[in-house]
């Protein structure tokens, strides 16, 4: 151990130190071999086709003789010419702040007042039933939302019977209403899953601080928000910051699904753009190039929420 | 123990001796993996068709239908060429296969010699079917086509494709009129509602639906080109009359404006609903099964399952009969282009169905084999058990004429029947003869039972002749038209995008997030959104119109033999 603290064999001493290290846990290094090859396999070995986004893929004849030539950056040049390529970037970016703000905010709230419930069965039921709809696939929720959103659906029935609306709103044909129906329908689905974490949060926090608090005459607001809040921080950031490193992904099926013709410059995300260019039209050029724009783009966000954590001093992942 | 073993040893040998008693015959018992474009049904193992095969063949099928995105499944399927179904349909996207090179050329076993029958079915229209590589210069077939390759006079008892539908209980109630044009179509639907504004139900009444998902906007699109009284070339309108076949898109086009006019007045009316706009496929067809919808523009084929649900709900008042609608000369007097003149033409000539049906995989281990199958299988009998049955059980031969009773045609209607009795799934993506029955015994037969006048008149329902009696009419297709005959290019839908695919996208995609606005707009804004959309549609039109008119002047070339 010696080493560590002499100062001037330091620089040597460390990569010493890591060796001898490992082989004095070569029992858990061996365990974490396979996570290892998994990770090199499947997430750095796909990387080796990043290649194809400087290749030409546009004349399938060519494509299938087995000629695609190096093209430079042309597939990137033609990307970011694309008017409906920035719209996919805008509307990824809005679907997925959408669905981060309303998600984690109405886990929390949830996770909150089922925390509060004494009641055992009730929360037991409440928790049950909110997380039930996760296991639905899309497919059915969409399908479902189409009919509640229809304009002769429930929603428009009971607006336009309390006079909130004087005629119908084309909620599913309508631009402006898509981005706002993928979060609500989100919220809903999700919104019983996402409080599992954070429930699980608020269990580990000191009963006694709940105690001193009453104690000093915090009543039950008080104590949510100076007890359990900052109990729940580190969990909320840790969480926030791998959600930055998804923002990328704002899903696929739902937009996929609940989109048309219509509202498709505010349906169209890159992950659909990349099947319509890729697998529909078959031009893996254009399609590999969007997604490693993607890439990119998640990884220069996920490295700086990190920074800006470390910064704050909280947890962070790296 | 020993008993134990003794049997074990007996069945094992038992099991030895089954493919040994197979392979008694000359052909050796093989499995053919099969994949289908489209959705469909398994057959059950008990199927006695699939069986008769296996008898003569040897061949029996593993079969692969469609699920979710056609194109998506194409892509991925061809990414391993060596791992391919031995016979393979490509539906409405097969151009992909071909040019991903999965499939082989067809010519390296068909030929005048070896296999007459697959000739003589293909000679008629050869300059059509074949075509030539354009990098090695070499004649290509890739496909037989399923359909469209008739013999005899051809057949048109009704409107099978494009056409301007509508309830015939809507053209009872307003006395049997001719419809002739948009004006009188909606006329008509809007004094039908007025008076009956829903069924006995109590469900509301749709007017008109505008189906536009995917693929199937052609039934927002392609009306125009009808309207101006020509058959379907998809997007674009062509002058046959010239021989430089001008050919150009027609929806930016300002003979496009009076339809779109009369659909934003009609959607302004309530006889369009904003709904139709985002709704899907399966909607649709529950919309048009519960019959509560007066009218839409579709092609019979893409609605025959709503069709088939309402004739077994017995709602026949509710099945719909095709118009063939043209514009008013008043709507677009002066928005023709030159000489034009309209005349009425949803009937076109027999058409090949070109690239559509079973193509065989570079994968396939036996392609000589399926080549000597479809062959045989030319033959009459051949023929009539697949398109008419077992004789006895599912028909018999009166007279030298075809019959079915009411029951056995019945049967031959539902679903449940035919994945026991019925080899659809094989059958309908092989080659296959239509039309009349030319030769032999059952001369002047038709080859499909829907052709065959003793069960088309014989076995139709009272509503639907008494219907026909009011119009003093013999057969739906009286409706419209007769055929014209087939332009020399085809028709121009068939033509592979591939080659312009981004800019034919572009032109998809606008129509699809555009054309719907302009029929919801305001009254006052509807000139503005009509021109925004032509302004942003221009440039794609333009590279498509291009394309199409190279591509049309290509295929005229083959025709005539040059």
């Amino acid at each position: 151990m010696t080493e560590y603290t002499q100062g001037v064999k330091l620089r040597t001493g460390k990569r010493k130190g890591f060796f001898r290290q490992l082989a004095g846990q070569w029992q858990l290094a061996l365990m974490s071999v396979p996570m290892f090859l998994y990770v090199l396999l499947f997430n750095y070995v796909p990387m080796w086709g990043w290649i194809n986004a400087f290749k030409d893929y546009g004349n399938r004849k060519l494509v299938a003789r087995g000629i695609t030539p190096y093209n430079g950056l042309a597939n990137f040049k033609w990307l970011f010419s694309r008017p409906d390529f920035y719209q996919a970037i805008r509307n990824t970016l809005a679907m997925s702040v959408i669905n981060l703000v309303f998600g984690t905010v109405s886990a929390i709230l949830l996770a909150i007042l089922l925390n509060e419930v004494r009641n055992r069965g009730f929360k037991r039921t409440v928790q049950t039933v909110t997380y039930l709809p996760h296991f639905l696939s899309m497919v059915i929720v969409v399908a479902m939302a189409q009919n509640i959103f229809a304009t002769n659906g429930p929603i428009n029935a009971l607006l336009t019977g309390v006079g909130l609306a004087k005629t119908p709103i084309f909620w599913l044909g309508e631009g402006k209403y898509f981005w706002w129906l993928v979060g609500v329908i989100n919220v809903w689905k999700e919104v019983g899953w996402g409080t599992i974490i954070y429930i699980s949060a608020m269990t580990s926090i000191d009963p006694s601080l709940y105690e001193a608090a009453a104690i000093d005459g915090a009543g039950r607001f008080h104590r949510i928000m100076h007890v359990t809040l900052p109990g729940i921080r580190s969990t909320f950031i840790i969480l926030l910051i791998m959600n930055i490193g998804h923002l990328m992904e704002a899903g696929f099926e739902i937009q996929y699904l609940l989109g048309n013709g219509l509202v498709a410059s505010y349906s169209r995300t890159i992950d659909i753009f990349v099947l319509e260019y890729g697998i529909q039209q078959m031009d893996m050029g254009v399609a590999t190039a969007a997604g490693m724009f993607k890439s990119v783009v998640a990884i220069i966000l996920l490295v700086s929420a990190n920074f800006i954590a470390k910064r704050l001093g909280e947890d962070t992942l790296v | 123990m020993r008993k134990l073993l003794s049997i074990l040893l007996v069945l094992a040998m038992m099991l030895a001796l089954v493919p040994a008693a197979l392979a008694d015959g000359d052909l050796e018992p093989i499995t053919l993996t099969v994949f289908r474009g489209d959705p469909g049904d398994q057959p059950y193992p008990d199927n006695k068709i699939y069986k008769k095969i296996e008898e003569e063949f040897g061949v029996t099928f593993e079969f692969e239908f469609l699920a979710g995105d056609l194109d998506e499944k194409l892509t991925l399927m061809t990414q391993d060429l060596d791992d391919l179904p031995d016979l393979f349909d490509g539906g409405n996207s097969a151009e992909k296969l071909i040019d991903a090179g999965a499939l082989i050329n067809l010519l390296d076993y068909v030929n005048p010699e070896d296999t007459p029958n697959l000739w003589a079915h293909i000679e008629p229209q050869k300059n059509r079917i074949i075509t030539k590589d354009e990098v090695t210069g070499e004649d290509v077939m890739y496909i037989i086509p399923n359909y469209g390759l008739p013999e005899g006079p051809q057949i048109a008892l009704s409107v099978g494709g494009p056409a301007f539908f509508i309830q015939k209980q809507v053209l009872a109630w307003g006395g049997y009129p001719q419809i002739t044009t948009l004006d009188e179509y909606f006329d008509l639907i809007e004094k039908f509602l007025e008076a009956n504004p829903t069924n006995a139900d109590g469900t509301p009444y749709i007017g008109f639906d505008i189906l536009c998902e995917d693929w199937r906007r052609f039934c927002l699109i392609n009306p125009v080109q009808h309207l101006m009284g020509h058959p379907n070339d998809g997007e674009v309108l062509i002058d046959v009359n010239s021989d430089d076949y001008p050919t150009e898109t027609f929806i930016n086009r300002a003979y496009a404006k009076p339809y779109y006019k009369k659909l934003n007045e009609e959607f302004q009316k309530g006889i369009i609903s904003a709904d139709t706009f985002v709704m899907n496929y399966d909607q649709y067809i529950a919309q048009l099964s519960t019959g509560i919808v007066l009218g839409m523009f579709d092609q019979a084929w893409d609605f025959g399952n709503a069709t088939n649900a309402l004739l077994t709900d017995k709602k026949y008042e509710n099945t719909y009969v095709a118009l063939g609608l043209v514009y008013d000369e008043d709507d677009v007097a002066g928005l023709l282009p030159e000489g034009w003149t309209i005349e009425e033409h949803y009937l076109n000539g027999s058409l090949p169905n070109l690239d559509r049906g079973f193509g065989i995989s570079v994968s396939c281990e036996c392609p000589e084999r399926i080549i000597a199958m479809w062959e045989r299988m030319m033959d009459e009998d051949w023929q009539l058990l697949f398109n008419w049955g077992v004789e006895g059980e599912d028909y018999s031969i009166v007279d030298g004429r075809l019959i079915m009773t009411e029951e056995q045609y019945a049967n031959t209607q539902d679903i449940e029947w035919q994945r026991h009795n019925k080899a659809r799934a094989f059958f309908e993506s092989s080659p296959k003869r239509q039309g009349w029955i030319l030769e032999g015994d059952l001369a002047g037969n038709c080859w499909e039972p829907g052709n065959q006048n003793e069960i088309v008149f014989g076995l139709m329902n009272d509503y639907d002749k008494e219907f026909l009696a009011a119009y003093g009419y013999s057969k739906f297709a009286d409706f419209v038209n007769p055929p014209i005959e087939l332009a020399p290019y085809g028709e121009a839908w068939q033509i592979d995008k591939a080659p312009i695919e981004k800019d034919y996208n572009d032109f998809l995609n606008i129509q699809d997030s555009q054309l719907p606005g302009v029929i919801m707009a305001n009254p006052d804004d509807f000139d503005a959104k009509w021109d925004a959309f032509v302004e942003a549609i221009n440039p794609s039109c333009e590279v498509y119109s291009n394309f199409m008119h190279e591509e049309v002047l290509k295929l005229v070339d083959a025709y005539y033999g040059k």
